[in-house]
């Protein structure tokens, strides 16, 4: 589990995923509104975007980011005080693959501990930057 | 969930703060499985991240015929839910901006469990003009 003694500059895990067409849908199939979108379907995704598919939701980014972080700090850490926040930059497909990498930043006294900041980004198989932003932990 | 007539999103009528739906429900462990294979992540243990419990709130309130484009998500975690368990959720309108002649909504919502321990809490940042976004990325369509 995480320390104070971590550096500026640690890398935490990094992660790689594939994302499908089944992957974007069966995350979907999670939501408890029934209703089309540019996630679940083609219609909907070209009437807003042009495309003739479907794109992966951006809270999967945020889990392939949280699942990083979680290996770093620990879920006991993670899971209580955790946080991770992104800008998203490139749409994700079907047939993508992300790898999300992440640096400690910074850090800071806080009543609880010591918060912890990463820089976190999310790349594609063609190193496009697909999503960026920081992650934070309190240890 | 109660049905209530939806209002139509006139983005510049929303007010911050304006609370929006609440709601509960069960997480059920094929929710949770199902994240988890999505995900490819058998440790994941937030699948309301996936329930997407700030737009179910914007969604049980409005009729948005504009749509948005997802431009961001911050996502604080306290306790992870239990499958079995109910869930509250309450949702408002956190923000809203322009930025670079873009109209910007923020959204949240905040779980707790039926212990009322706190669970989540989630914004979503929309961009109000999805259409510029896709000729962004799919100038030939």
């Amino acid at each position: 589990m995480a320390s104070t003694s971590i550096e500026i500059g640690a890398e935490i895990p990094s992660v790689t995923k594939s994302v499908t067409t089944a992957s974007i849908l069966q995350c979907e199939t999670c939501a408890i509104l029934d209703r089309e979108n540019i996630h679940n379907s083609e219609e909907r995704a070209k009437e807003r975007w042009g495309t003739t598919y479907t794109l992966a939701s951006g809270r999967m980014s945020i889990a392939f980011a949280s699942e990083s972080m979680r290996k770093f700090f620990g879920p006991d850490v993670f899971h209580h005080t955790g946080s991770v926040n992104l800008k998203f930059l490139r749409p994700v497909k079907n047939g993508d693959t992300i790898t999300v990498t992440g640096k400690v930043s910074s850090q800071r006294q806080v009543e609880q501990g010591t918060e912890i900041v990463v820089e976190l980004l999310c790349e594609n198989q063609n190193k496009d930057r697909t999503a960026a932003g920081i992650g934070t932990a309190i240890v | 969930m109660a049905e209530q007539p939806l209002k139509i999103l006139d983005y510049d009528k929303l007010e911050i703060g304006e609370e929006l739906g609440s709601y509960e429900y069960v997480l059920t462990q094929e929710m949770l499985d199902n994240y988890r294979q999505s995900i490819d992540d058998p440790d994941a243990a937030f699948p309301t991240l996936a329930v997407k419990h700030d737009g179910t709130a914007l969604n049980m309130v409005y009729n948005d015929t504009t749509g948005g484009v997802n431009a961001g998500n911050e996502v604080e975690f306290f306790n992870p839910p239990v499958p079995g368990k109910k869930i509250f959720v309450k949702g408002r309108i956190a923000d809203k901006y322009l930025r670079r002649d873009k109209p910007y909504l923020v959204i949240e919502a905040t779980a707790v469990d039926e212990d009322v321990n706190l669970l989540e809490r989630l914004k979503t940042y929309q961009m109000k003009k999805p259409d510029e976004v896709g000729k962004k990325w799919h100038p030939q369509a």
